[in-house]
């Protein structure tokens, strides 16, 4: 009981906040290239949030989620997993890469074995638990994730998005707190995509920080809890998705538009159709009822 | 290639237990290639038919085709023992050529078509062993058998991104192709290099993001996997331990009668 409450009181930093993540005036340069990847960018970001990281290619995305896997280390400033300090050392490292799963936008980079069932017992099994455990957990995401029709066939023959699909479980069959998945609708047609987002969202409400990043505006307002804005290795913009997208100027820098939803929202209330004190929808739905409001009032 | 790669993944004998499947096929082959006997490579040949077409489901036409891969590197091997360019006629046939003879004698014939009959029934095992095993099953055999990590693991990888090399290079000579690359014999080796060179250096940057991926989840230079195999059944071990036993009874057999007719 008592081991339980100082845990507890562990996770309770100073400001009071749960912070899974952070990063402290973080650099990178790639060997032989002048511009960082990464410029002074600092970012903390809580347990349990759905955060969606939104900018052109090259502003640093991808770089960022590999130093929080300790693959790739800082030149400059530190990465903070969970409230330790990551250390470059084999021992910690696999502690890191525990708490941490990267999904790679690319399923043919990250796949590694010709058969979905080892494929999805490699990171399991370096995390140094027994063959009966590694396998319970290897069924039980397959059954989650709906492999389980094309688990017998080799990666080779599998499609695009059952590829994404054996990704992801090599991850989730690690059980991370903090799940990275770099553009994983890239590529992916309408009905995958969605297969996608549905198990992204079924990671988030079993309480995995989900990080994700991606290209779509529309999707990353209606489903993110926070947007993170980053533009030549700078952070630009961070908050809710309403905060983010109301700086019209950061939105330009990182070359995005607005989503659709405020969009027509801020055309309907400029032409008074709804009225100014009209709260911004979060999604399409919300939209249609603040329509189907205005609608009903005039009539 | 991957002919043999998609049928192995449709075979009915796909699930049963890879160490069985292997340890008959190489046995067999052993027997074979000893014996240069034509009952075991009759034997061999038959069960391996059997099992390939009849109990694996693989059509008859398909093997038959398969089969006739070998059968042209067969006939060239086999001429080389069985033609002899001599000055004298030999006692099983002779050619005159000019001034010498293509000839043959009794002995280099029998022996001719003895090698003849035990390569073609090897090549049979092998296919037994291919088109009715997924390259994933056997790695998991030769893991057992404890071969060097290293050699496993290389195979592992090669097997599963020689599919990609092929795809890259087929999307490269498309792309090639629609802008006229392959226009005539200058344009065609030019495209041919260029590909080379695409393809090694993706091959690079391929392996590096590979590595980077199975470092994000723990690779300490060791590839640990599960494997998925259906454990030995005791009547299938007992019917293949019948079935080579007869095998070797006849190769000990020609061998005896081989060596005993010269001493």
């Amino acid at each position: 009981m008592e081991k339980k409450k100082k845990t507890m009181a562990d996770r309770e930093t100073k400001d009071g906040q749960d912070w899974v993540i952070e990063a402290e005036h973080v650099s990178y340069a790639y060997e032989g290239n002048d511009e960082k990847a990464l410029d002074n960018f600092s970012l903390k970001i809580q347990r349990g949030k759905k955060v969606a990281f939104m900018g052109g290619n090259g502003s640093g995305k991808s770089t960022f989620f590999l130093c929080l896997n300790g693959i790739r280390k800082p030149d400059k400033g530190r990465i903070i997993i969970d409230k330790r300090p990551v250390v470059y050392r084999k021992r910690e490292l696999l502690e890191v890469r525990k708490k941490v799963g990267i999904v790679f936008q690319e399923p043919d980079n990250q796949l590694f074995s010709a058969s979905v069932y080892q494929e999805i017992s490699f990171g399991i099994l370096n995390l140094g638990v027994d063959e009966d455990t590694a396998r319970r957990k290897v069924e039980q995401v397959i059954e989650e994730l709906g492999i389980s029709p094309f688990r017998e066939r080799p990666v080779h023959a599998l499609s695009g998005g059952q590829k994404k699909q054996v990704a992801i479980a090599d991850i989730l069959a690690m059980s991370p707190e903090v799940m990275i998945l770099d553009e994983p609708a890239a590529a992916l047609d309408s009905w995958h995509t969605n297969k996608v987002r549905r198990i992204v969202d079924d990671l988030a409400k079993r309480g995995i920080t989900v990080l994700v990043s991606t290209h779509d505006m529309d999707y990353a307002y209606g489903w993110a809890d926070e947007i993170v804005l980053m533009h030549r290795g700078q952070l630009i913009g961070k908050g809710t998705p309403l905060e983010v997208c109301s700086d019209a100027e950061a939105l330009k820098k990182a070359g995005l538009e607005m989503p659709a939803v405020l969009k027509l929202y801020g055309r309907m209330k400029q032409r008074g159709i709804l009225s100014s004190d009209t709260m911004p929808p979060a999604n399409m739905e919300e939209l249609e009822d603040c329509l189907a409001n205005a609608y009903e009032r005039r009539m | 290639m991957s002919v043999i790669d998609r049928l192995c993944y449709q075979s009915r004998l796909r699930y049963v237990n890879a160490e069985e499947k292997f340890v008959y096929a190489i046995l067999t082959l052993i027997f074979c290639v000893a014996s240069r006997s034509f009952a075991v490579a009759l034997i061999a040949f038959a069960a391996n038919g059997i099992l390939t077409v009849g109990k694996g489901g693989i059509s008859l036409s398909r093997y038959c085709r398969l089969l006739l891969i070998p059968v042209s590197f067969l006939v060239v091997g086999t001429a080389a023992i069985l033609v002899d360019v001599s000055e004298i006629p030999m006692d099983a046939f002779a050619f005159p050529v000019g001034d010498r003879y293509l000839t043959g004698s009794r002995a280099t014939t029998m022996e001719a078509l003895r090698v003849c009959a035990a390569a073609f029934s090897s090549a049979t095992c092998l296919y037994f062993l291919a088109l009715n095993t997924t390259m994933t099953d056997i790695l998991d055999v030769l893991r057992k058998l404890r071969l060097p990590s290293l050699f496993i693991e290389l195979m592992m990888l090669i097997y599963r991104f020689i599919f990609l090399l092929f795809e890259t290079a087929g999307a490269i000579r498309i792309s090639q192709e629609s802008r006229l690359g392959d226009r005539n014999y200058r344009t065609k080796a030019r495209s041919f290099g260029e590909m080379g060179s695409a393809l090694f250096i993706r091959a690079l940057s391929r392996s590096n993001s590979l590595y980077d991926a199975m470092e994000s989840r723990g690779y300490d230079g060791k590839i640990r996997v599960l494997s998925q195999q259906q454990p030995p059944r005791k009547k299938k071990i007992l019917m293949i331990a019948g079935f080579e036993l007869i095998l070797a009874v006849l190769t000990i057999r020609e061998i005896w009668v081989r060596t005993g007719g010269h001493g």
